[in-house]
């Protein structure tokens, strides 16, 4: 099947200014970032990665937020291919837009696109009334650069939060 | 099983759901038809009681979101200070309480 890579112009839709690559790492935080995935699964996966959100006080109510998840899954997996998927949905479980990061070695079934195994999984959880209307253009952006053959290959292999940062610093 | 304002929750985060998913297809991600969408709304509004359905529709006519964040005991639709009675009311999930000032319902981050 033809893996359709997101539409480059959506990542500059925000509201006040154009989403530069830079500015995903506010989202980005040493708490929510796993270098090595327990989870083998999709739904562990999602559970693992929502875990992340409760343990750095961004959500209280894990079920709520596996519940908008999941729900969003039965409308097609998240799983874009090439070894990628990105959970995500505005909640009123969450107080602020923010992207979990985990990185699985061996892969695993997220049902994508291409029917291959999925190794980098990033959650991205938004609170319904964001009003700056990042969370689109994160997506976006996100999407962006994971098209890049070389960025994913670059963060297929890092082990530390520091390194996972470099590589979108490096993103031309 | 979820609670009144779980299932409360779920129905924004339903609606806000069927509200970007055009959006969310355009970046490319994989999206069913809506119509999957509004079973499962179908589906959880069953589940809720017809006050508590009646209110969220009334408030959704009137705010952009029916249900809104409590931060530092501040309501975030109206910046209204919730009572003290209420709060520890409100923190258990027990019960849906509506904020006095705006009617909005509450939703406990901490």
């Amino acid at each position: 099947m033809q893996v359709v890579w997101g539409n480059k112009n959506h990542a500059k839709e925000g509201k006040d200014k154009q989403m530069e690559v830079k500015d995903l790492l506010d989202y980005f935080s040493q708490d929510l970032f796993v270098s090595k995935l327990k989870a083998t699964t999709k739904d562990a996966s999602l559970d693992e990665l929502a875990d992340l959100f409760v343990k750095s006080k961004i959500i209280r109510k894990k079920s709520i937020v596996l519940e908008m998840l999941r729900k969003r899954e039965t409308l097609g997996s998240t799983g874009i291919g090439k070894g990628v998927a990105i959970p995500h949905g505005r909640t009123t479980a969450a107080m602020d837009v923010k992207i979990a990061f985990g990185k699985s070695e061996e892969g695993m079934n997220f049902d994508s696109i291409d029917k291959k195994p999925v190794n980098l999984v990033f959650m991205v959880l938004a609170p319904p009334h964001d009003e700056n209307n990042r969370y689109l253009p994160i997506l976006g952006k996100l999407v962006e650069v994971l098209s890049d053959l070389k960025n994913r290959n670059k963060l297929k292999k890092v082990k530390t939060f520091d390194e996972f940062i470099q590589v979108f610093n490096g993103v031309e | 099983m979820l609670k009144h304002l779980e299932l409360l929750v779920a129905l924004q985060d339903l609606d806000v759901m069927i509200t970007d998913i055009d959006e969310v297809k355009k970046i490319g991600f994989k999206v069913a038809g809506k119509e999957k969408l509004e079973e499962a709304r179908s589906e959880l509004v069953r589940k809720l009681s017809k006050p508590l359905l009646y209110n969220y529709e009334n408030l959704t006519k009137r705010y952009k979101r029916a249900i809104v964040p409590v931060k530092d005991d501040i309501c975030l639709g109206c910046f209204m200070r919730i009572p003290t009675s209420l709060i520890t009311r409100g923190r258990s999930d027990q019960e849906v309480i509506n904020c006095e000032g705006c009617g909005r319902v509450l939703y406990w981050y901490d």
